[in-house]
C-alpha cells in the first residue's frame, strides 16, 4: 500500500461511526476505512430493534449496509471487536487478540449504553431488559414467549415503542413512570393530554408519579416489581428505559478531554491530534441554548458523523450542533414532534398553545418575542421541518410570526417574504 | 448520458389554478384517471402544493431533491434513498411512519400517507416522459429541463428583452 494513501479507523458501527465512513470515501476514494465493532451483527439500523420483539422485521430487515445512503463501499466492518485501548500519541489502538491497528484519522464513534439505575435492586435478574443492542431484542423475544405480564420502567421513547411491540405480542404491559406523566423529557404533563389518551386506549397501564424499588424473582427470573409504594406488581419480565449514557469507559483516553462525554471542536476534532468523535458518544452544543449537551438520537448522530467523516477526509466541515429535543414519532393514532425547548412552566418564554380535539400545539417564542424557539406539534405534525429551520438559522420571524403561531407557515413565506 | 433535469418554477407564471396538484394525485392513484382517483380510498395524494403568501402570490411548492437530502441522512429506517436517476425515494415498505423525514425537510413536502402509515413525496413520475404537474401546468410556470438548457433559455430570453429595448 503507498505511504500517501490514508488509514481511517472508526470505533463503533452505529449511526455516527457508518454516516462518517460514507461521508470519509465520499472525499477520499482510495485510503483504507476499517470500523471496529464490539456487537456481533453487521450494523443495522438500532432505531428499528423494537419491531424484532413485535415480529414486524426480522433482522435481515434492519440491516444497514445497502440502504438509504449507505453503500459500504470498501469499508472493512470488523465485528466482535472491541477496541480495549487507544494511544493517540502512537496513533495506534489495541484490539483483543493483541493486535495492533495503526491509523492516521481515528473516530470515536462509541455511542452510548443504556442507564440502569444502581438504586433499583436486582436488575441483574433474568427477564430484565434494557434494549439497546440487536443482541438485547432476541433476548427479549424469547422472553416474551414466557411472559403474560411485562413491566416498563422509564416513560420515554424507547419504552413506548417497546411497549407497543410488546402489546402487539399480546402481552399485558404496564408503565411504570416517576414523572406525573409520559414522555416528561420531551413535552409537559399538560402537552400530553393526547398522547395519554391514546396510550390509554391502546390498552397499556401507566402508573404514574411510581419508581421502582426491587425486582423480585423466582426460579424462573423476575416474578414481580416491588414498587416505592409499597406495592408489587406480578410480572414475567421487566424493561428498563432511563436513558443513555456515552461509552467512553476504554483505556488510553487520558490524552484526550471527556467530560460527561468525548469533548469535540465545531468540527468534530478532539483534544488530542487526527482523533475525532461524533455521536452520543460525543458532548455537543445546542444552538438555541449555547449549552453543551450529549443526544441519544440516532439523526444527530448521522449528521454529526457525516461533519467528522468530512474533516477527517480533508474537507473542511462545521457542525451546527442540535436541539436537546429533537423528536418526531407515532403514538398510536398519534404523531407528534417536539424540538427545542418545549418546558416554559415557571420560564419566561412567550407561549403559544392551541388546543383541540385532535391536535395540541404549543409554540415557544424567546422571552422578547423576536425569535422561535421551540416547537411542539401533536396530531398534526405537517411541515414541522419548517419550524426546525426557523429555530436553527435563528430566523428574524417579524413577518412570520403569526403564520408560525397559527401554524400555517410553508416555504413559500421564505420564497415572497 | 443526457443531462439530469429537474422541475423549475417560474413564479411569475403561476396563476395558483392547482392543476398540478390535481394530475399528480391522478398520476400517484391506482386508475391513473381522474374519474377513479376521485372514488379510491385512501384518497391519491399530491406531492406538490400551490400554497400563497397573498391571494395573488401563488407558490408552487415540490421536492428540491437536496444534493445534501436531510430526509435521506435523517431516516431511522433506512427507507430513503437516491435513485441512479438522481431522485430521492422514500421506500414504502421500509418506511415506519416516525415521521423524522417530516421534522427534518425544510421545504415541508413530505406528506404522512395516514391510513397506510408512510411517507410520501415526489418521486418525479418515473413511468413518464415528464413529471404529470409539469405537463398539466397550463402556463408552464412549471419546466422541467436541465440546468443548463433551463439557464440557457432564461439568459437568451433576458437579451432577447434587452435588444428589443435597444431597438425602441
Amino acid at each position: 500500500m503507498a505511504s500517501c494513501e490514508k488509514r481511517y479507523v472508526i470505533v463503533g458501527a452505529s449511526a455516527a461511526g457508518m454516516a462518517a465512513a460514507e461521508a470519509i470515501r465520499a472525499i477520499d476514494k482510495r485510503g483504507s476505512i476499517t470500523v471496529f465493532s464490539d456487537e456481533p451483527d453487521p450494523p443495522y439500523f438500532r432505531p428499528l430493534i423494537p419491531f424484532l420483539i413485535s415480529g414486524k422485521k426480522s433482522a435481515a430487515d434492519m440491516t444497514l449496509v445497502g440502504q438509504g445512503p449507505y453503500c459500504g463501499a470498501g469499508i472493512d466492518v470488523r465485528l466482535n471487536s472491541r477496541v480495549e485501548k487507544i494511544d493517540s500519541w502512537a496513533q495506534t489502538l489495541d484490539i483483543p487478540g493483541g493486535e495492533r491497528v495503526a491509523y492516521d484519522k481515528l473516530l470515536i464513534a462509541t455511542g452510548s449504553r443504556s442507564y440502569i439505575p444502581p438504586e433499583i435492586e436486582g436488575t441483574d435478574t433474568e427477564g430484565v431488559f434494557a434494549l439497546r443492542t440487536l443482541a438485547d431484542a432476541r433476548a427479549a423475544a424469547r422472553r416474551v414467549e414466557s411472559t403474560q405480564h411485562a413491566v416498563m420502567l422509564g416513560g420515554g421513547m424507547l419504552n413506548l415503542k417497546a411497549s407497543f411491540a410488546l402489546l402487539e405480542r399480546g402481552l399485558q404491559v404496564t408503565l411504570v413512570v416517576q414523572s406525573p406523566q409520559v414522555l416528561s423529557q420531551l413535552m409537559e404533563p399538560e402537552d400530553a393530554t393526547l398522547i395519554r389518551n391514546a396510550l390509554n386506549n391502546a390498552g397499556l397501564k401507566i402508573e404514574t408519579g411510581a419508581g421502582a424499588r426491587r425486582i423480585l424473582s423466582n426460579g424462573n427470573g423476575v416474578s414481580g416489581v416491588l414498587l416505592d409504594d409499597g406495592r408489587i406488581i406480578g410480572c414475567e419480565m421487566v424493561c428498563i428505559g432511563k436513558g443513555v449514557r456515552p461509552n467512553v469507559a476504554f483505556a488510553g483516553l487520558e490524552e484526550i478531554r471527556i467530560d460527561g462525554g468525548v469533548v469535540v471542536d465545531r468540527f468534530a476534532a478532539c483534544s488530542a491530534g487526527n482523533v475525532y468523535a461524533a455521536g452520543d458518544a460525543a458532548v455537543t452544543f445546542d444552538p438555541i441554548t449555547g449549552g453543551r449537551i450529549v443526544t441519544g438520537l440516532w439523526t444527530n448522530a448521522v449528521e454529526m458523523g457525516k461533519c467528522a467523516g468530512y474533516n477527517m477526509a480533508g474537507r473542511h466541515a462545521e457542525y451546527g450542533g442540535t436541539f436537546g429535543i429533537l423528536n418526531a414519532t407515532q403514538v398510536a393514532d398519534v404523531p407528534f414532534v417536539s424540538m427545542g425547548i418545549v418546558h416554559t412552566t415557571g420560564r419566561n418564554y412567550e407561549t403559544h398553545v392551541s388546543s383541540s380535539r385532535n391536535a395540541y400545539r404549543k409554540v415557544v417564542f424567546s422571552p422578547e418575542g423576536t425569535r422561535l424557539v421551540g416547537v411542539l406539534l401533536v396530531g398534526d405534525i405537517s411541515r414541522a421541518g419548517l419550524y426546525r429551520f426557523v429555530i436553527k438559522e435563528r430566523m428574524p420571524i417579524a413577518k412570520l410570526k403569526s403564520n408560525i403561531i397559527d401554524h400555517t407557515l410553508h416555504y413559500g413565506h421564505f420564497m415572497c417574504p | 448520458m443526457s443531462e439530469p433535469k429537474e422541475i423549475f418554477v417560474r413564479l411569475d407564471r403561476c396563476m395558483g389554478c392547482h392543476s398540478c396538484e390535481l394530475a399528480c394525485a391522478v398520476a400517484h392513484s391506482e386508475s391513473r384517471s381522474l374519474y377513479g382517483a376521485i372514488a379510491e380510498q385512501p384518497r391519491p395524494k399530491a406531492r406538490v402544493y400551490v400554497e400563497s403568501v397573498t391571494p395573488r402570490t401563488p407558490v408552487p411548492i415540490l421536492c428540491r431533491q437536496c444534493e445534501d437530502a436531510p430526509c435521506m441522512h435523517a431516516c431511522i429506517a433506512g427507507a430513503i434513498r437516491r435513485t441512479e436517476e438522481g431522485v430521492v425515494i422514500t421506500q414504502s415498505d421500509k418506511c415506519i411512519g416516525c415521521w423524522t423525514c417530516v421534522m427534518v425537510c425544510p421545504y415541508g413536502v413530505i406528506g404522512r400517507q395516514t391510513e397506510e402509515h408512510k411517507a410520501y413525496r415526489c418521486d418525479r413520475c418515473p413511468d413518464l416522459a415528464a413529471p404529470a404537474c409539469v405537463d398539466a401546468c397550463p402556463t408552464r410556470a412549471l419546466v422541467y429541463r436541465s440546468v443548463k438548457d433551463f439557464s440557457r433559455d432564461t439568459r437568451q430570453a433576458a437579451s432577447a428583452g434587452m435588444l428589443g429595448a435597444q431597438r425602441g
